[in-house]
């Protein structure tokens, strides 16, 4: 029943949170709160429930435990980071409603329904957009988004359901199977802003508070290439079908993406630009996953999605951190910043020894894997050594925070943790004046803590590698056999 | 064919022109209203009651909060810059392609019928979606766009499972939300009504925000 009490946590937290949302404070406490009772729900999920809802399967697995304990903490510590670094009041609601669409996705073992459950998800993502000034602006970027939730949604729905049946007696060619999968990873690549697609991330990326931009971009998208993974493995990689020309065409979306999307970041000078292209960067490797169509692609495949989304998580939580600190995002106004800030450097640190990786680390061996089971030939070293160009905007952000300050005026940062005497007669003005003395190094601290929780999943720390070789779930009924 | 069906397949397909082709945007959302509520009953069986009581409630909820901001009438949506005419023989041509190509190469175990106003209602939302220059009519694109995509699943596969009526409604319901509240967005600033931003060229350079940059600023650039 957990995996019941955490679909319902996220339904019922979402509905009054935006219902509420017209009082911000109730909104974002319930949506808050929300996050909390997700998260204590997704840890006490037991990963073998299976049941049965309205002539469908539900089913946990490990894999789907993972993914939401990471995500609903994610989102909380992103939240927590909102409250101060600013963000939106419809925040904490969207992060829960994207978890409880990919806690309901991942469980269905009929991938129709799942990919309708996503499209749900990404429709609420839409709130985001919308800016207190200047509104009809975020409209337009938020109708954008809407149109590429839905056509992705469309595609997916389409592809899934012609190959969601009885195929005994087919007459077509077999190029349809091509265009069913091809229909699939495209529907991917729009939701991940995977180039050519990358208009939208652009447009996004100024819209949006940076600690939202996680939901939007990397974990709702994820939870839709996990689906479209089990299905491909299961309806398109065991055909003999030739399906050549499609998978080349997902292949230079993958490789175009690796490679562009990460000069596009490195010669951003907004720091927010910098975080929406290097997750669409990252989503090429998980592009890499589609274009493998072979088995072994799952596990490397799923490991590489948690790495990803937690990893980019912290990257876009530092930046909305730096723009608190130092009230700019624009990079060259960033000189200096590591010296005036070291916590802030470490937190880098961290996040790029977990973004790039190091040999042995669960997330290392998942890219390196998808690129020799999606590649082949000399292309192979190259796009393998283009998964670690990041260390170039990696490299210039750090190269930016040790240079001299060219202003000597430069607001001082409170990095520092800073104590007050507490007055006793006025125990909760002391209490609330040191919170907000110190909210700025307790943003940093969160920083760290995902920086350290994103190494840890790089690492495998968290059991990724195990829990993504994970069968996905299948469609049969509570006491019939499971195949 | 079931003469039912048949009926409820033109009713779908009059709610879908008229909701792209006028110009009132609450005579368009009520239009789009007949798509989404007679949508459910274009299945061979009907889906179950709880489903089809999903379904119906999603639609409503949808048609009530498109219905919000364009209730005083005040502003109108785009329309289409083709004519009735040439909306509903887009949307007849897609109805023959989708009941002739029904099953799209394996046998079907949904209604042709279901197959064939899914095309048309695809087919109906191109334009909107291409074209459209204002967010209501973006916004019942999209709306078409998805039943377009449901009834083409249920002309594949059946009449879809309880749950995965719930799912639809869901989405419906949420489709309409999300329009819904940036219509209102964008109605709240200025008076513009339902239009969208007009698209600024692409920003190559953005000008320092903090600190006083040094450098004169060259005058074509814009200062964010």
């Amino acid at each position: 029943m957990s995996l019941v009490a955490f679909l319902l946590i996220a339904i019922v937290g979402t509905t009054l949170a935006l219902l509420a949302r017209r009082w911000e404070r109730i909104a974002l406490t319930i949506g808050v709160a929300g996050l909390a009772a997700a998260f204590a729900a997704a840890l006490a999920m037991d990963p073998t429930t299976r049941l049965e809802v309205g002539g469908s399967v539900l089913a946990a697995s490990s894999y789907l435990r993972l993914f939401l304990v990471l995500g609903t903490f994610v989102g909380l510590v992103l939240a927590l980071i909102g409250l101060v670094a600013g963000s939106r009041r419809d925040a904490p609601a969207v992060t829960l409603g994207t978890m409880g669409a990919a806690g309901l996705a991942l469980s269905l073992p009929d991938a129709r329904i799942a990919v309708l459950a996503i499209t749900v998800g990404g429709m609420l993502g839409v709130l985001l957009t919308i800016v207190p000034t200047g509104a009809r602006v975020g409209a337009g970027v938020g109708v954008r988004d809407l149109r590429a939730v839905v056509v992705s949604g469309a595609m997916a729905i389409a592809a899934t359901a012609w190959i969601g049946r009885d195929l005994g007696e087919l007459v077509a060619q077999p190029v349809v199977f091509g265009l069913a999968y091809l229909a699939f990873a495209l529907a991917v690549a729009i939701r991940f802003g995977a180039i050519p697609f990358h208009i939208l991330v652009g447009r996004l990326t100024d819209a949006v508070p940076e600690t939202g931009l996680p939901v939007l971009l990397a974990w709702g998208p994820a939870s839709l290439a996990i689906v479209g993974l089990a299905w491909v493995d299961s309806s398109i990689a065991p055909l003999p079908v030739d399906v050549g020309p499609e998978r080349a065409v997902v292949v230079a979306i993958a490789v175009a993406s690796i490679v562009l999307a990460t000069f596009a970041a490195w010669i951003q000078d907004d720091l927010e630009h910098v975080v929406g292209y290097s997750i669409v960067g990252d989503a090429g490797v998980v592009m890499l996953a589609f274009a493998a169509l072979d088995p072994a692609a799952w596990t490397p495949g799923r490991t590489w999605i948690l790495a990803f989304v937690v990893t980019r998580s912290a990257f876009a939580a530092w930046a909305a951190v730096v723009r608190h600190s130092f009230w700019t995002g624009r990079l060259p106004d960033l000189r200096g910043w590591a010296i005036r800030s070291p916590l802030l450097a470490v937190a880098l640190v961290v996040i790029v020894v977990a973004s790039i990786g190091l040999p042995g680390f669960a997330a290392f061996q998942a890219r390196s894997d998808l690129v020799d089971l999606a590649i082949d030939g000399p292309l192979q070293v190259l796009v393998l050594i283009a998964t670690l160009a990041p260390i170039l905007y990696y490299g210039r952000l750090l190269a930016l925070g040790v240079r001299r300050l060219d202003v000597t005026s430069a607001p001082a940062v409170e990095w520092r943790p800073r104590w007050t005497a507490m007055d006793l007669t006025d125990v909760r003005g002391s209490a609330m004046r040191l919170v907000t003395a110190n909210a700025t190094i307790g943003i940093t601290l969160l920083v760290l803590v995902l920086g350290v929780a994103s190494l840890l999943t790089s690492i495998g720390a968290f059991g990724g590698p195990q829990a993504a070789a994970g069968l996905p779930p299948v469609q049969t009924l509570p006491g019939e056999t499971t195949p | 064919m079931n003469p039912a069906l048949a009926a409820v397949a033109i009713a779908i397909l009059a709610g879908a022109v008229a909701a792209v082709f006028v110009r009132d945007a609450r005579v368009a959302v009520l239009a789009l209203a007949v798509v989404l509520l007679a949508t459910p009953f274009l299945a061979d069986p009907i889906a179950a009651t709880s489903g089809l009581v999903a379904r119906l409630i999603g639609a409503v909820l949808a048609t009530y909060l498109l219905w919000i901001p364009v209730r005083d009438g005040a502003h109108p949506t785009g329309g289409s810059r083709l004519g009735w005419a040439a909306d509903a023989l887009v949307a007849g041509a897609a109805a023959i392609v989708g009941s002739v190509s029904h099953g799209l190469g394996a046998p079907a175990t949904g209604p042709a019928a279901a197959s064939a106003v899914g095309f048309a209602l695809a087919a109906t939302a191109i334009a909107p979606l291409l074209t459209g220059r204002d967010l209501v009519r973006v916004g019942i694109g999209l709306s078409l766009l998805l039943q377009g995509a449901v009834l083409v699943r249920v002309g594949l596969g059946g009449t879809p499972s309880a749950l995965e009526e719930l799912v639809i409604a869901g989405a419906t319901a949420a489709l309409g939300g999300a329009i819904g509240v940036l219509a209102m967005a964008a109605r709240s600033d200025g008076t513009g009504g339902f239009a969208l931003a007009e698209e600024l060229p692409p920003r190559r350079r953005r000008q320092t925000d903090v600190r006083p940059d040094p450098r004169p600023a060259p005058p074509s650039e814009e200062r964010s």
